[in-house]
């Protein structure tokens, strides 16, 4: 079976996914965990945290030994708008 | 009386699209997505295709009184509204224009040579091509995937091409019903796209400035 091909903003959808559904306590989920979670590799992780807690999707929280993520209130009307428009997409047999 | 059933029909086709291609333009400013910015254009330029037969039908016989109309007008409208056409078509990634077998070539060739007095023809026949390879690679993806709602755009592209199809024998039989039966089934077809806008769960207001 063929590996389907993620764009830039699905692994985006799957980070803030992440960061909403699946965070193991209340500080947040680390960059390791993220990485596994969604699946991408540390250098394009790193970016795409940049811009996602520059654009106030992401909240950025220090434990005692790394940063921590956690999705803030804009980073949930995004996902819900982001998933209302992939549908959008999908119906004409595409993707965003 | 027949002017304003026509632009009103495709007055009708403009508001359509003009609807379909805001909501693409919100998704594109939301998301940055370059797909959702091809679909905000091909929207728009159906939208832009049917305003301009409409608009230009009802200032021709309203305003400057015209018996016979300009066929321009049409051509016209229908070359932008191609234009939307063909970013749908591309969309799914056309690999070639052309295709490269001679088998084919043979079939696929006469569809623009043979019309070949008409620009009308030749863009009618374009668009046709365009809207039933839309539609073949909509209904593979529903193959693939099961979404209920690509049923409807399938059949939304489907009948947008038999509404091409129509125009273009309607330039056979002129005088015939055929021209609005074939505006009616596009409208219908753009009608079948808003099916997926309606089970789109989308709260007002929201907006994020610049794209991700």
């Amino acid at each position: 079976m063929a590996i389907a091909y993620r764009t830039h903003m699905s692994i985006i959808g799957d980070i803030l996914s992440t960061a909403r559904d699946e965070v193991p306590d209340e500080s947040g989920a680390s960059v390791t965990y993220l990485i596994r979670k969604a699946n991408v590799s540390y250098a394009r992780l790193s970016k795409i945290l940049e811009t996602l807690v520059s654009q106030g999707l992401l909240e950025q929280t220090s434990s005692d030994r790394a940063c921590k993520y956690r999705i803030s209130n804009r980073g949930r009307e995004f996902l819900q708008a982001y998933r209302g428009f992939r549908e959008f997409a999908d119906s004409f047999g595409l993707r965003i | 009386m027949e002017f304003i059933l026509e632009s009103a029909l495709n007055l009708l086709g403009f508001v359509v699209g003009l609807v379909l291609g805001i909501f693409a333009y919100i998704g594109f400013k939301n998301t940055g997505s370059p797909t959702l910015f091809r679909l905000n254009i091909s929207f728009f330029s159906i939208s832009i295709g049917f305003g301009v037969v409409g608009f230009g039908f009802l200032i021709e016989s309203l305003v400057l009184g015209y018996v016979k109309l300009d066929t321009w007008i049409q051509t016209l409208g229908l070359g932008i509204q191609t234009i939307g056409y063909f970013f749908i078509a591309f969309s799914h990634g056309i690999k070639s224009f052309f295709p490269k077998s001679r088998y084919f070539k043979s079939i696929a060739i006469p569809l623009f040579i043979i019309p070949g007095n008409s620009i009308e023809h030749i863009i009618r026949s374009i668009s046709f091509i365009l809207l039933v390879y839309g539609t073949i690679e909509t209904i593979m993806s529903y193959m693939e995937n099961r979404k209920r709602s690509a049923i409807f755009v399938a059949a939304g592209l489907g009948l947008l091409a038999l509404g091409e199809f129509l125009g273009w024998y309607s330039i056979v039989f002129p005088k015939s019903v055929l021209y609005f039966i074939s505006v009616s089934t596009k409208i219908v077809g753009l009608g079948a796209l808003f099916v997926p806008i309606s089970q789109v769960p989308l709260r007002g207001g929201v907006k994020f400035g610049n794209s991700v």
